[in-house]
C-alpha cells in the first residue's frame, strides 16, 4: 500500500508537469492551423479527454466482466471508481467540443452522431452512479452496475465509428494506428504529450477514487484499522 | 405452451398494464393537434417525432411493473427454480407485452399516420418500423426495471433512456429516406439486426440481473 501510495503521487505529478509543458507547447510555440486559425489549440484538452472517455468506458465494462465471472472484488470496487472520472472526462470532451464548435462550425450544438452518442455516454455514466447508489447493499449494487457498464459498453463501437457510419460534421480521426497521422508534426507532438500526461493525472484520479472505495468498503476490516 | 398461455392470462388480467400504455399513446397522440395551430402542413412536420417518443413513453409504461408483483409474491424465485430456462421465460414475456401492447400500438401508429399525411405507402411503411422500434424499446425497458427491480421503475428508465436514443436516432433518419424517396432499406436491415440481436441477448442478461437480486 504504501508503494501505490508513493508510486501514484509521483505519476501525478510527473504527469502534470508533461502535460503542462505539453500545453503551454501547443498553445504557445506551434504555427496556427490554415483553416481554424488559433480555435484548433483547444485540441490540447478536447482530445485527450474524449479518447479518455472511451477508454475509461472500456476499462469499466472489462473490470465489470472479471467481477461477474471471477468475482474479483477488486474489479467491482474499480468499476465504481472510474464511473465518475469517467463522467468527469466525458463532461470535458463534451464541453470542449462545444467551444471549439462556435468558432469552427459556427454552432455549440449540433445533433450528429458523433456528439449525441458522447452525450450517450456521458448519460450512460451518470446512469451508472445513480444505479450503484440506489442501492445499500454494495454486493447488490456491484452485481448489477456491471451488468449494466457491460451492456452499456455496446455504445463505445458506435461512438468510434459514428464519424464514418453517419456523415456528420464531426472530422474523422487525424491519429490511427493504421495510418500515417493527417495532423502537422509541429501540432503532433505536443498533442502526445498533452495526452501522455492528461492520461497519467487521470490513472492517478482513478487510483485515488479507488483507494477510497477499499477504504469504504473494508473499514471493518483490521488491516485497514492498522494502516489508518 | 403452458408458460405462454399462463403470461397472456397474467397480462389480461391485469387491465391496467395493457391497456394503460396504449391509452397513453393514443392521448399523446391525440394531444399533438391541439399544441399547434391545425393545418394539415403544420401538422405533418413534428408528426414522427411525436409519434416515436409516444411509442418509446408507451413502452415504459408497459413495462412499469413487469417483474415487481412477481418479485414480490416469490413467482420470481419460483421461476429461477424451475425446469424451464429463466431466460426463455424472460423472453417469452416480453414477447407476450409486444403482442398484446406494441402491435396494437403500432397498428394505431399507422391508422394516425394515415390521418394525418393522408398517404397510404408512407403510412403502410411506418409499421414495420414501429413494430421492430417497439419491440426493442420493450427489451431496454425490461433491462432498466430489472436493474431496478425494487427501487421505482424511474431509476430503470433513466439508464436504459441512453440506449434507446440510437434507435430514436435510426428511426428520424429512415423517415427523412422515405420522404426525400432514397434507399431506407439499409435503415431496416439495422433495425432488424439490432432486434435479433437484442431478442437474443437481452433476456438472458435479465435473467442473470433477477438472479443477483434473488440471491
Amino acid at each position: 500500500m504504501f508503494q501505490v501510495e508513493r508510486a501514484y503521487k509521483f505519476i501525478l505529478y510527473s504527469s502534470l508537469i508533461i502535460y503542462i509543458v505539453s500545453l503551454i507547447w501547443g498553445l504557445l510555440f506551434t504555427q496556427e492551423d490554415f483553416v481554424q486559425g488559433n480555435s484548433y489549440r483547444i485540441i490540447y484538452l478536447h482530445v485527450p479527454a474524449s479518447f479518455l472517455s472511451q477508454s475509461l468506458y472500456i476499462s469499466m465494462a472489462v473490470a465489470s466482466f472479471v467481477y461477474i465471472v471471477w468475482r474479483v472484488k477488486l474489479a467491482a470496487y474499480l468499476v465504481i471508481s472510474i464511473a465518475p472520472i469517467g463522467a468527469l472526462t466525458t463532461f470535458i470532451a463534451l464541453t470542449s467540443g462545444s467551444i471549439w464548435g462556435i468558432p469552427t462550425w459556427g454552432t455549440w450544438w449540433q445533433w450528429d452522431a458523433r456528439i449525441t452518442s458522447t452525450l450517450i455516454l456521458f448519460i450512460m455514466y451518470l446512469g451508472l452512479i445513480s444505479l450503484h447508489s440506489s442501492f445499500s447493499n454494495y454486493e447488490k449494487a456491484d452485481k448489477l452496475l456491471s451488468w449494466l457498464a457491460i451492456v452499456g459498453a455496446i455504445n463505445i463501437p458506435i461512438i468510434k465509428k459514428s464519424v464514418d457510419w453517419w456523415s456528420t460534421l464531426h472530422q474523422s480521426a487525424s491519429i490511427t494506428l493504421t495510418d500515417k497521422p493527417s495532423i502537422d508534426p509541429s501540432m503532433l507532438y505536443p498533442l502526445i504529450g498533452s495526452m501522455i500526461g492528461f492520461f497519467g493525472i487521470i490513472i492517478s484520479l482513478v487510483i485515488i477514487s479507488s483507494k477510497y472505495q477499499i477504504f469504504l468498503r473494508e473499514k471493518n476490516k483490521s488491516w485497514i484499522k492498522e494502516y489508518v | 405452451m403452458k408458460y405462454l398461455r399462463l403470461e397472456v392470462l397474467k397480462l389480461r388480467k391485469k387491465t391496467r398494464s395493457w391497456l394503460g400504455p396504449i391509452l397513453v399513446f393514443w392521448l399523446i397522440m391525440l394531444a399533438y393537434p391541439l399544441t399547434i395551430e391545425v393545418s394539415p402542413k403544420n401538422l405533418e412536420i413534428g408528426f414522427f417525432s411525436v409519434l416515436w417518443i409516444a411509442i418509446l413513453l408507451s413502452m415504459m409504461f408497459a413495462t412499469e411493473d413487469i417483474f415487481t408483483e412477481d418479485y414480490n409474491d416469490g413467482y420470481l424465485e419460483q421461476s429461477l427454480i424451475s425446469e424451464t430456462s429463466f431466460s426463455y421465460l424472460v423472453g417469452l414475456r416480453v414477447l407476450i407485452h409486444w403482442l398484446l401492447i406494441g402491435i396494437p400500438i403500432s397498428l394505431l401508429g399507422f391508422v394516425f399516420s394515415l390521418g394525418t399525411t393522408e398517404n397510404l405507402s408512407l403510412s403502410l411503411l411506418i409499421l414495420p418500423f414501429a413494430m421492430m422500434s417497439s419491440y426493442i424499446f420493450l427489451n431496454l425497458f425490461v433491462l432498466g426495471n430489472s436493474l431496478s427491480l425494487n427501487k421505482g421503475s424511474v431509476l430503470g428508465a433513466i439508464i436504459t433512456l441512453p440506449m434507446a436514443l440510437p434507435v430514436l436516432i435510426v428511426l428520424g433518419k429512415s423517415i427523412t429516406a422515405i420522404q426525400l424517396e432514397i434507399n431506407y432499406s439499409g435503415f431496416i436491415f439495422l433495425l432488424l439486426g439490432s432486434l435479433s440481436i437484442i431478442i437474443v441477448t437481452i433476456p438472458i442478461v435479465v435473467s442473470f440481473i433477477i438472479k443477483a437480486h434473488l440471491e
